[in-house]
């Protein structure tokens, strides 16, 4: 058993180190320039307030939200997590990633105001791995918080 | 003519049923008809063509019209999306309320537009893409960017008036511009071909409806040919035939042909003509026959003058000679001897007249009585041969009685005119024979002379009326009334009258009369009953 187990390891090893030498890529890895419009509603939002009081540099605000698109589905196509940290007033440093049915992105970068930013793509899994880009997010309701994310990824 | 007659009954026959007639396929009528149905049907496929046609035209100016309302419905939607876009920004930068007027109103007027374009586009499959493509960019920048923009410059001015903010709002309204712009060089596109197809759509139809008025005309032309060719022209050979006819050319005679109803009416001209002709010839023969009456009449009356002065000259020639003359008792007696046989002659011709007359009224009566025929014929051969001596006669009688039953004067008139004939028509010394016998319930009486005879061509005239031949040139006297006569009689005893006779030969009268046999055994049975 563990001779079966062994050689299977072996092998499948080998083939990864095959693929890592040809340089394999996903087969469904964005071949071009795409945009991607989903909807999110915050579902959790936490803040770390550190000292002093109140707002001030090395706070963190840390959301989670469902995303949804309504075009295919009323239900949540998938979630993403984001986490801030102030830099001094408004300014913040952000990093989150999002989960969409068919890979992940990770996106990071500097943020003033809540209501209308954007963020760099920094990369991401299965389909969207490789992709870089932009994400813009506008703020379209308060209660709930929803926003709307537009990625525009380059391949 | 009989034939003609045939011919016509049975073609009558033929087609006298209405539902043959009908379906007579040569007749006027069917060929008006079938020619009629012909230009219906040539009119009827050039409208056909015509509707074609005139349908694409419509189809094509459609297409060129909704063309033009798609370019005009897009760049009103573009104009609304502009004001969205320049009103939305003015007022993210400067706040100002009243510019956000346009915004409304074309937040308003967008989802209208939208539709109608939407519903303009929903015959267009292949390009529902494009406009979705379109309406999407337009509803996403609507709902994603400026509707949030605006709330964003409400509650955080600032925020409104970043960078972000405008280079979001130009990276937006770029791609809608793009799409607009291609949506519209593709619909400027169509609307110039639409256009192009409606004016050559147009061309065409005017070319077709040319053609078809051409086709139409060609038709009615070729179809008053036919009309004119089978109706009128016909109809100009009857009314030709009709007048030449009419001109007296009773010989005219128009070709059967054509169509049912005109070779109808050129037959029926033809019986009609071979009717007058027949017509006329009838006529001809009784005008001929009422000249050959009417001459007979004028000779009868010259006859009748020449019959009754001669005897009247001879009686008052010989009574003037008794009256003015004293004349020996011997010549007395000769001259009143001419007198009665001259005023017998008188009677005899009135009386011939009278029967005539009365034979023609129908009103000859006969006496039913036994007569012997032997008897009769001795005593007229002896009155006979008192009045001429330059005759000779012969009487053979080969039975002692020939009884019949009938009139005994108009027997004897009969006989006498037999025997009188004979004697005029010999010369002096001729013989006369006189025969007589009964065979097989017939009494046959002959009467045979030598005289002039009758020739051939007069002899099936010889007991007409009046009918004298050539008697008058001969110098021979008589009424021409005396054979007719005997005729008439004869067949009213039911018996034959007849004659053999050679010119210059002689000739034989014969007549038959039914024997009375009672008279072998009772002589008065037959007056008893």
């Amino acid at each position: 058993m563990l001779k079966k187990a062994a050689t299977l390891a072996t092998v499948a090893w080998a083939a990864a180190a095959m693929l890592v030498i040809v340089g394999w890529r996903p087969s469904y890895a964005l071949n071009g320039p795409s945009v991607v419009r989903i909807t999110s509603i915050e579902v959790q939002h936490k803040r770390v307030d550190v000292a002093p009081h109140g707002l001030s540099a090395g706070d963190t605000d840390i959301s989670r939200a469902l995303l949804y698109n309504r075009r295919i589905t009323k239900k949540a196509i998938g979630h993403g997590e984001i986490v801030c940290t102030f830099t001094g007033g408004s300014s913040r440093v952000c990093s989150g990633s999002f989960v969409l049915p068919r890979g992940r992105i990770v996106v990071g970068g500097a943020i003033i105001y809540r209501q209308l930013y954007q963020l760099a793509v920094l990369g991401g899994t299965d389909l969207y791995d490789g992709a870089h880009g932009t994400l813009t997010v506008t703020s379209v309701a308060k209660k709930p918080p929803k926003d709307v994310l537009l990625f525009r990824l380059a391949a | 003519m009989t034939n003609v007659h045939q011919i016509e009954l049975d073609h009558a026959v033929t087609v006298s049923h209405p539902r043959l007639r009908a379906l007579h396929v040569d007749s006027l009528k069917s060929r008006v008809i079938g020619a009629s149905a012909v230009l219906a049907l040539a009119v009827a496929g050039v409208f056909a063509v015509l509707l074609v046609a005139v349908a694409d035209l419509r189809h094509a100016t459609a297409r060129e019209t909704r063309s033009k309302d798609i370019v005009a419905t897009t760049l009103t939607l573009q104009k609304l999306v502009l004001d969205l876009e320049t009103s939305g920004r003015g007022f993210a930068i400067s706040g100002n309320p009243r510019l956000l007027e346009p915004w409304r109103a074309a937040r308003v007027a967008l989802p209208g537009r939208i539709t109608k374009l939407q519903r303009l586009m929903a015959e267009e499959r292949d390009r529902r893409a494009s406009v979705a493509n379109l309406v999407d960019l337009i509803r996403s920048y609507q709902n994603d960017y400026s509707i949030p923009l605006i709330r964003i410059a409400r509650d955080n001015p600032s925020a409104a008036r970043t960078f972000l903010a405008t280079a979001e709002d130009q990276r937006r309204t770029e791609e809608i511009r793009n799409a607009f712009d291609t949506f519209l060089s593709t619909e400027n596109a169509l609307a110039t071909h639409d256009t192009a197809s409606a004016r050559r759509t147009a061309s065409r139809a005017l070319a077709v409806g040319v053609a078809g008025l051409v086709v139409c005309g060609a038709f009615a032309l070729l179809f008053g040919i036919y009309l004119a060719r089978s109706i009128a022209q016909p109809v100009r050979e009857v009314a030709d035939g009709a007048t030449r006819l009419a001109a007296g050319d009773l010989g005219t005679r128009l070709r059967v042909a054509g169509p049912k109803e005109v070779s109808e009416l050129t037959a029926a001209f033809n019986v009609m003509a071979s009717s007058l002709g027949q017509n006329q010839a009838v006529l001809a023969t009784q005008n001929e026959q009422l000249r050959e009456s009417d001459r007979l009449k004028s000779e009868l009356v010259s006859i009748v003058s020449h019959e009754l002065r001669t005897p009247l000259t001879t009686i008052l020639g010989f009574t003037n000679v008794l009256l003015s003359r004293d004349v020996d008792e011997q010549s007395r007696s000769h001259y009143l001897g001419i007198i009665d046989a001259q005023a017998r002659r008188l009677s005899d011709l009135v009386r011939d007249f009278l029967d005539v007359k009365r034979i023609q009224e129908g009103g000859l009566e006969l006496r039913r009585e036994l007569i012997d025929m032997t008897a009769l014929l001795r005593e007229q051969a002896r009155f006979l041969f008192m009045e001429t001596e330059s005759h000779r006669l012969k009487l053979d009688l080969r039975d002692d009685r020939l009884p019949v039953v009938g009139d005994k004067d108009r027997l004897t008139q009969v006989v006498a005119n037999l025997l009188s004939n004979a004697v005029k028509y010999s010369p002096a010394g001729g013989l006369v024979e006189v025969y007589g016998s009964g065979r097989k319930g017939v009494v046959r009486v002959e009467v045979r002379d030598e005289g002039v005879g009758i020739p051939d061509e007069l002899q099936p005239r010889i007991f007409t009326k009046f009918f004298r031949g050539d008697a008058p040139e001969r110098g021979i006297p008589g009424s021409g009334l005396g054979l007719t006569l005997a005729r008439e009689i004869v067949e009213a005893h039911g018996g034959q009258i007849g004659f053999t006779s050679a010119e210059d030969e002689g000739s034989t009268f014969w007549i038959e009369l039914p024997a009375a046999e009672t008279l072998h055994g009772d002589p008065h049975a037959d007056e008893r009953r």
